[in-house]
Parts: structure tokens; sequence; C-alpha cells
């Protein structure tokens, strides 16, 4: 094996040398062309939505204002979509920690001929597109008495990410080595003891992902949304946003300022959230490419 | 004895593989059950579905919007994942990681920009282009072509698929970014150092040592992107909802349409279990082509 010392020398060595100047340009120009492409829409979304007479292009806001988030709270009754959409991200993440903690430990710890096989097809039904299930998928919540509940949502959420989840978990629990759970099962504790208190302990990372990427997920999924609720009451925040959208189109004026400033809303938790992770996160999703 | 020695671990599948089954499985043998009957959502046959054999699907197929829908479908995936997020991304990927060797700082910029599209909720994705390709308002009308001096350009009426393809490339792409930087960063530098000193020019190194080394991750990388494309349905609803025509109605909206606007579910389930295949096909020529490689 290289000693430490010498890969970090081997990588100072290996640092390119100089840039030509045209070198330089071409790839600046480049990076300068993808910041444009990828920020415009955003910088239109954070201006309109600051705007009290906000358009679909980009301007700036003659007088700044967040009239519009004052609006969203007293007129659109936003406070019961934003306290939905929490409580059915956090219960589906709270659910996926759970069974994608012991799926991915199970699968990663099971002695079976077969085993390879049920790996692939955990990652076949990953492949399985949502809106190839969703006409099933909503029959059967009609008739499980699923549709308008929160229950139904939490619980297809959980599922829609845990087939992804469990391939991703399962590649941390084969890292953790096994000679530290025989230890704990030696001192006589169980083996769902010796997972809470000795395994997932070293995993954290990857609940750490599990829990974040499943609560973004349930954050901004849609189409379970649409198919399942038609009640005020229970409506979350992308039906929320559903409804000042179909101001478009129609006879009155598309309200830009509104649709901004909710977006914004809808938009920056789960920025927050990822950005605030993201060396965990981009860690855990390269993870997952590492193959069978 | 294989049963005692794992029951502790079956049990632990229990949970997930109850979820997996109600809302993977179990919707999966329904549609293709239900694909045989004349189930309805409404009406007389939503109470009393008759068994009608492979009528759906002789429908189906003789349906000339159908082979549209196919060929839009194909278009938009290819369109939008394989040159579009698989190309862009593997670019960008190896154009920061070049980057990032030469310590430029703006390649981080590039980097978060990339990301922020994809972490962003599709509805959002799908509305902010809404807002980008607005004929008379639209910032690349009203701010960018203008700027130029050019004509407006009636992007979502002239050039429909272009422009879903274009508004999804911006929003998926950083996964296969990511991947891709991942996997660059394995390669020891200590390589491309022994292959400086062998005389070996950059592109020799590229070709030799740098693609290589991403080619366990192609297949499944592909595949994922693939698969998650043809399930479009949020971006291109918000977008063009299949339109003008059926210029852009990809097999999703095709399926919710028949489903849930024409209310035969029977009609529709058809359309999901050709989706179904259709996707089964493609991951067992990935997982295949990834094996082999492997």
């Amino acid at each position: 094996m290289t000693p430490r010392a010498e890969t970090t020398v081997a990588r100072t060595v290996a640092a390119p040398r100089g840039a030509s100047w045209l070198e330089t340009i071409a790839v600046h120009a480049v990076f300068a062309l993808v910041v444009v492409f990828f920020l415009a829409p955003f910088v239109w979304l954070f201006t309109a939505a600051f705007d009290g007479r906000a358009q679909a292009y980009i301007r700036l806001p003659e007088q700044p204002t967040v009239d519009i988030f004052v609006r969203i709270f007293t007129e659109h009754d936003f406070a019961r979509a934003l306290g939905n959409s929490v409580l059915v991200a956090g219960a589906t993440m709270l659910l996926d920690v759970v069974a994608v903690s012991l799926a991915g430990y199970s699968l990663s710890r099971l002695d079976l001929r077969f085993k390879s096989w049920i790996t692939y097809a955990v990652l076949l039904l990953q492949t399985m597109p949502l809106s190839a299930t969703m006409v099933p998928i909503y029959g059967l919540a009609q008739a499980l008495g699923l549709r308008n509940s929160y229950l139904g949502l939490i619980l297809i959420h959980a599922a829609i990410e845990l087939p992804f989840l469990i391939w991703l978990m399962k590649g941390f629990f084969d890292g953790v080595p096994r000679y530290l759970e025989e230890a704990a099962w030696l001192d006589g504790r169980s083996k769902l003891r010796a997972l809470i208190e000795i395994v997932l302990p070293v995993a954290r990372n990857g609940i750490g992902v599990v829990a974040g990427l499943s609560f973004l997920a349930a954050w901004s999924e849609v189409l379970m949304m649409i198919i399942l609720i038609d009640k005020q009451d229970l409506k979350t925040v992308p039906l929320a946003f559903y409804e000042v959208l179909r101001t478009r189109g129609g006879y009155t004026e598309v309200q830009y300022g509104l649709i901004a400033a909710m977006g914004v809303l809808y938009a920056v938790p789960v920025m927050a959230i990822f950005f605030a992770t993201r060396r965990m996160m981009v860690r855990g999703l390269i993870a997952t490419s590492r193959g069978l | 004895m294989v049963v005692a020695r794992n029951s502790a671990y079956l049990i632990g599948l229990t949970p997930a593989a109850l979820l997996l089954s109600l809302f993977f499985v179990g919707p999966a043998l329904w549609a293709a059950y239900s694909s045989l009957t004349n189930l309805a959502l409404v009406g007389i046959d939503a109470a009393n579905p008759r068994f009608i054999g492979l009528d759906n699907y002789a429908r189906l197929f003789s349906d000339p919007d159908f082979w549209q829908v196919i060929r839009n479908s194909v278009t938009f995936v290819v369109g939008s994942a394989v040159i579009g997020q698989f190309g862009l991304g593997l670019g960008l990927a190896l154009l920061i990681d070049h980057a990032e060797r030469r310590r430029w700082w703006f390649a981080t910029v590039a980097y978060a920009a990339v990301l922020l599209a994809w972490v962003n909720p599709t509805l959002i994705a799908g509305f902010l282009w809404v807002a980008m390709y607005d004929f008379f308002f639209g910032s690349l009308n009203h701010v960018f072509l203008s700027a130029l001096g050019l004509p407006p350009v009636d992007w979502l009426g002239s050039f429909p698929m272009p422009a879903v393809i274009v508004a999804n490339v911006w929003r998926g792409t950083a996964f296969t970014m990511i991947i891709f930087l991942g996997a660059l960063k394995t390669i020891p530098p200590d390589i491309y150092e022994a292959a400086r000193i062998d005389g070996a020019g950059t592109w020799r190194r590229f070709w030799d040592h740098t693609i290589p080394s991403l080619r366990p991750i192609v297949a499944l990388t592909l595949l994922s992107i693939t698969m998650s494309t043809f399930g479009t349905f949020i971006v291109i609803q918000a977008l063009t909802n299949g339109g003008p025509g059926i210029a852009t109605e990809v097999i999703a909206l095709y399926a919710f349409d028949s489903a849930f606007k024409s209310f035969s579910i029977g009609y529709g389930s058809a359309i999901a279990a050709v989706m179904l295949a259709l996707n089964l096909v493609f991951a067992v020529v990935y997982l295949r082509w990834s094996r082999a490689r492997a």
C-alpha cells in the first residue's frame, strides 16, 4: 500500500501545468453560460416575489415589498398548506428511516443463495415510473379509504422512495464491519438492539441522507397529491400553488407576484435543507452508483 | 437451517416488503389485470366491469395517436435524458473536475447553479419555464432576444418539443453531474502522473484512463435517468399539457388523460401495462450491458 504521505505528494505533483490564456477564457465562458442558463429562472422568481407589479419577465422591483407574502398568509390560508406539507413530509421521513434501516441492514446481512435476485428486484422497482401505476394506486386508495387522508399520503410517499433508499442504505451497511455487531451479540444483545445501539451510530451518515432525501422527495412530490387530495383542509403547498396557477389563462390578470412568492416559500425550505447538508447528500448519492 | 439463520433479517425486511407490495407490485399486477376489462371510473362499467380480453390493446395499437405518443416519448427521452442530462451532465463533470484541479473558484459557482435547479421542486421548475417562454412578456423574448435586437419567438407554439426538453434538461442535469464528479474524484492522481511521465498527452490520458474508469457507472446512471424521464409528467403538464395538439403528449400524460379525463380505467391500464413492459425491457437491457462491461 502507498503510505498516505506519498499520495499527498503525488497529488501536488499531478496538479496540471499552468493554463494557457485561451483555455482560461474558454472554460470561464462556458461556466458563465451555464450560470446564466441555470440561474436566470431563479433571478425572476426571487425578484418577482418582492415586486408589487411583477411581470413574467425579469425586472428589478421599483419598490421592493413583502406585501405579497403577507397576502399569501392572510388571503390564501397558506399556513394550513405549509402545516400539512410539513406534517406529511415529516411523517414520511420518520417512516422511511425506520423501514429503510431495517430493510437495508437485513438485505446487507441476509445470507441466501438468491440474495442478488432480491437486490435486482429492488433496483427494478426503483425504475418503475409512478405515472404508470397512478391509476391502480388511485383505485386502491379509494378502496382502502386512503383518499383525502394524511395516512394515505404518508404511506404512499414513504413507499415511492423506498427502493432507492433501501439500495442506498444497503451500501452504507455493507461498509460496517460485522465484528462490531457480533461482539454485541456475544454481550447478550438481541439483533435488533445490536442494530440500534451499535450499527446505526456507525452508519449515521447514511441515516442522515435517508432522512433528508425522503423529506425532500415527499415535499416535492405532486402527482399523488393531485389524485389523492381534493379537500381544502388537506391541501398541501403544491396544491395551494396549483390554486394560484389556475388564474393563468383565464379572463383575470395573471398574478405573477403571487405565484412567485408562493414558489419562493415552496422552494426555499428544500434548498436550505439540501445546501446545509450537501456534502453528506452528495456523498450518499454517489454511493448509490457503486453498482451491485 | 437457512430460514433459522436468516429469520431475524427476513422479519426486518417485512415492513418495507409490505409497503412495496401494496404500492408497487400490487398496482402493477392490478394494471395488467384491469387492462383486460372495460372498467370505467364512472357509469355502469364502473360497477360491473366485464372481461374483454385483448380488446383494449387492439384499440390502443390501432390508434394513430398512440404511435404519435410513443414517437414523442422516444424523442423526449433521447433528447432530454440521453443527449441533454447525460451529455451535459458528463461534460460539466469533466469540465468542473478539470477546473477544480486548476483551483478555479468559478467552477463551484457553476456547480451550485446546476444543483439549485435540481433541488428545486419539479412543479416550480415547470412554472419557472412557463414564465421564461411566455410569448409577450417571458424573459427569453422580452429580455434576452430583445437585447440582441431579435424578434420574439413563440417558443411553446413553434418549438414545443425542444422547449419541454430544455426545461427538463435544466431540471435534471445535476444528477448525472454529481455521479460522474464523484467517480472522477476516485481516479488516483498518480495514474495521470505515470501517464504523463510516459509522455501521454491530455487526450491520450483522457481516453486511456478517464473514460475507462467512468464506464462501470454509465449503464446504471443511464438506466436511472432514462426511466425517470420516461415517466415525466409534471414538467410537461405545466408547460404545454401535451399540446399544441398532441405535439408533446408523452405516454404518462396519455395514460393520465385516458383514465382521469375519458374515465376509461381499462384503457388507461392497458397504456400503463405497455409503459411497465417497455420499462422492464429497458431495465433488463441496461443491466445486462452493465454486467457485460463489469
